[in-house]
């Protein structure tokens, strides 16, 4: 029987593996963050739970400074508000073919099944399941298109009409003629589709057009029995090249094309937060925005404000993301160092030894706190840096324990 | 899911007669020779007027040139004019509609056959009979009725399987119980063997669209 055991020298054998317990100091929309907001953050993500149940449409401004955690956040809402449709958009991203790629991250958020239900219901609200003789469903697709647009043309402008012609034909193809719904899936899924396959559908575009991408988002969020929240990450990149004084080298003068009033960044700023805007008038969909500083958000209202004024009763008051407090990095060391072990499937370390914040100490992480300024991402950084350390130098634990007690 | 509280407005079997207009999904079957069905939207039901059914579906067996042929069409009925009278007129309840409506459309069966004009599939009647079932083995009809023995059974499709038995699928039953009441149920499938059936029609496709 094993009457005693050093935990101490397992977990540092653990570490030895080469694998360090802080990974990364970015978060990404991509990669997916188990850890959960600490204690001091909770009000925070409660209210912001609040503002979207109570608002079907709403745009939320969050501020907080460079490595505060604003996209860790974004996962925080995802696992808190499950029962929404969380999307992370990068602006970096999108400056092609905006409303296509929301689409397909829609698609890739909300899965096949539920897009299938959500297409299938939208059929029958125009009349598939309706019953001849009081039994028998006889109405073709045909028919489905007919009242399909005359129920819901009035809710797009003239210049999405021959979207929503794309999109009805699109969705009852798929719910209603079996002999194409495997194209129409593919349709439905966001495919890239040649001119061939399009007319077998008796269709003129694809998703990747923006306006039929725009128009199904429109449909299937308003439809979707869940809420839908598109958060949007540093949301200033808009206004930067907006803005932007940069001196720039330029291989010919830009106001030849495109006239002294505005530069080519001007416009294609512009076009995407008119896009961005149009999102607005999806109902049932919140825009969460991440900013650096209210100075920031006051640009941003300058120009939406520029761009439509109708819009700027929906941005709320913005909330505020604040650096860790003093007890937040002891929370937070805890749970990732369980985290990591619990992952790595490793043997269960006692408590205790984690709650001593071994192979740390709580003098060495009150000083990260102060070196970081209480930094989320500065914190990691220097979390990553000594971990580092522990794992490959050949210098024994307490010499870096007492090197890093000393820093400050 | 069985044994449904259905609304059954009149059954003269049992002497119910519950006097209303009434809308929805209504199948009334009548006292004649082929026990044809009325399928409706609508009844009136009236003690001293009678019934009637506006724009319904009647669907059955008539006797055409000494033969027996499966016909679909539209009736307006009044007992009073009419020389056909009914045995009974079942509501049947929405969450059963709503069951049937929800096993239509189903993905598992995409190639189902339509037929244009209503035909007989299967009619038991030894002088006449019909037996089309090994024609169609392995393959799926849309919108079959058939009375099985005392029972309606209205279903979205029906595939006949290796052995040259009915398969129904999304089915609506009505019939009675040991004790003659009225009962309605729903059932996702129902095996049935051939001995029992009195008939199979399958509706066409362009007699449903008039």
């Amino acid at each position: 029987m094993l009457i005693y055991e050093n935990f101490k020298a397992k977990l540092l054998n653990i570490l030895k593996f080469g694998i360090n317990p802080f990974k990364k100091f970015v978060s990404t929309g991509e990669l997916k963050e188990d850890l959960g907001l600490m204690k001091s953050r909770k009000d925070l993500l409660s209210t912001i739970m609040e503002i979207i149940e109570d608002n079907e449409n709403c745009i939320l401004p969050i501020i907080g400074d460079v490595g505060t955690g604003k996209t860790h956040l974004y996962w925080a809402l995802k696992n808190r508000m499950y029962y929404h449709n969380t999307i992370y958009l990068s602006l970096d991203e999108v400056y092609k073919r905006f409303f296509y790629t929301i689409y397909s991250e829609f698609i890739e958020v909300i899965g096949l099944d539920p897009l299938k239900n959500n297409v299938n219901q939208l059929v029958n609200d125009w009349g598939a399941l309706e019953r001849k003789f009081g039994f028998f469903h006889v109405a073709g697709p045909e028919k489905i298109k007919v009242n399909a647009l005359q129920l819901i043309e009035d809710k797009f402008d003239d210049n999405e009409k021959v979207a929503l012609h794309d999109v009805i034909t699109g969705i009852t193809t798929h719910q209603l003629d079996p002999y194409k719904k495997i194209e129409a899936e593919r349709w439905l899924l966001g495919e890239i589709m040649d001119i061939k396959e399009l007319a077998h559908l008796n269709m003129m575009h694809d998703l990747t057009k923006n306006r039929n991408a725009y128009v199904m988002l429109k449909l299937l969020i308003e439809n979707s029995k869940l809420g839908t929240i598109i958060f949007i990450d540093d949301f200033e990149n808009i206004i930067k090249s907006y803005t932007s004084t940069e001196d720039k080298e330029e291989v010919f003068d830009p106001s030849w094309l495109y006239g002294k009033e505005e530069s080519p960044d001007e416009i294609l700023s512009l076009k995407v937060l008119r896009r961005v805007l149009k999102l607005q008038k999806i109902n049932g969909l919140r825009l969460l925005i991440t900013l650096k500083s209210e100075a920031s958000l006051d640009e941003v209202k300058k120009i939406i404000s520029k761009v439509d004024e109708n819009i700027i009763p929906y941005i709320k008051s913005p909330l505020f993301l604040s650096e860790f407090l003093e007890s937040d990095i002891y929370e937070f060391y805890i749970k990732n160092m369980e985290n990591f072990l619990e992952n790595g499937n490793f043997t269960k370390i006692p408590d205790e030894l984690l709650e001593d914040y071994f192979p740390l100490t709580q003098e060495i992480l009150e000083n990260i706190y102060i070196m970081a300024k209480g930094n989320p991402r500065e914190i990691l950084k220097i979390l990553i840096k000594i971990f580092n350390e522990i794992i490959f130098s050949n210098r024994s634990l307490s010499e870096i324990q007492e090197k890093y007690k000393k820093l400050n | 899911m069985s044994d449904i509280d259905s609304h059954i407005l009149y059954d003269s079997v049992n002497n119910v007669l519950i006097e209303g207009e009434f809308k929805g999904s209504i199948v009334s079957k009548c006292n004649d020779i082929s026990d044809s069905l009325i399928f409706s939207d609508n009844i009136k039901i009236s003690d001293t007027e009678g019934i009637s059914i506006s724009q319904g579906l009647r669907v059955g067996f008539e006797e055409v040139a000494n033969r027996r042929n499966a016909f679909s069409r539209k009736i307006d009925y009044d007992n009073n004019t009419q020389d056909i009278s009914i045995e009974y007129s079942i509501l049947l309840p929405e969450e059963v509609m709503q069951l049937y409506d929800e096993g239509q459309f189903s993905d598992t069966f995409p190639y189902t056959l339509n037929l244009l004009h209503t035909a007989g599939l299967y009619l038991r009647d030894p002088e006449n009979k019909i037996n089309h079932l090994d024609f169609f083995k392995g393959e799926i009809l849309k919108n079959p009725i058939s009375l099985i023995m005392n029972g309606i059974l209205v279903a979205d499709r029906v595939v006949i399987d290796h052995r040259g038995d009915p398969v129904f699928y999304d089915c609506l039953i009505v019939g009675r119980d040991q004790d003659g009441n009225l009962k309605v149920s729903y059932e996702p499938l129902t095996n049935v063997d051939d001995k029992v059936v009195e008939y199979i029609i399958i509706l066409g496709n362009e007699e449903l669209r008039i």
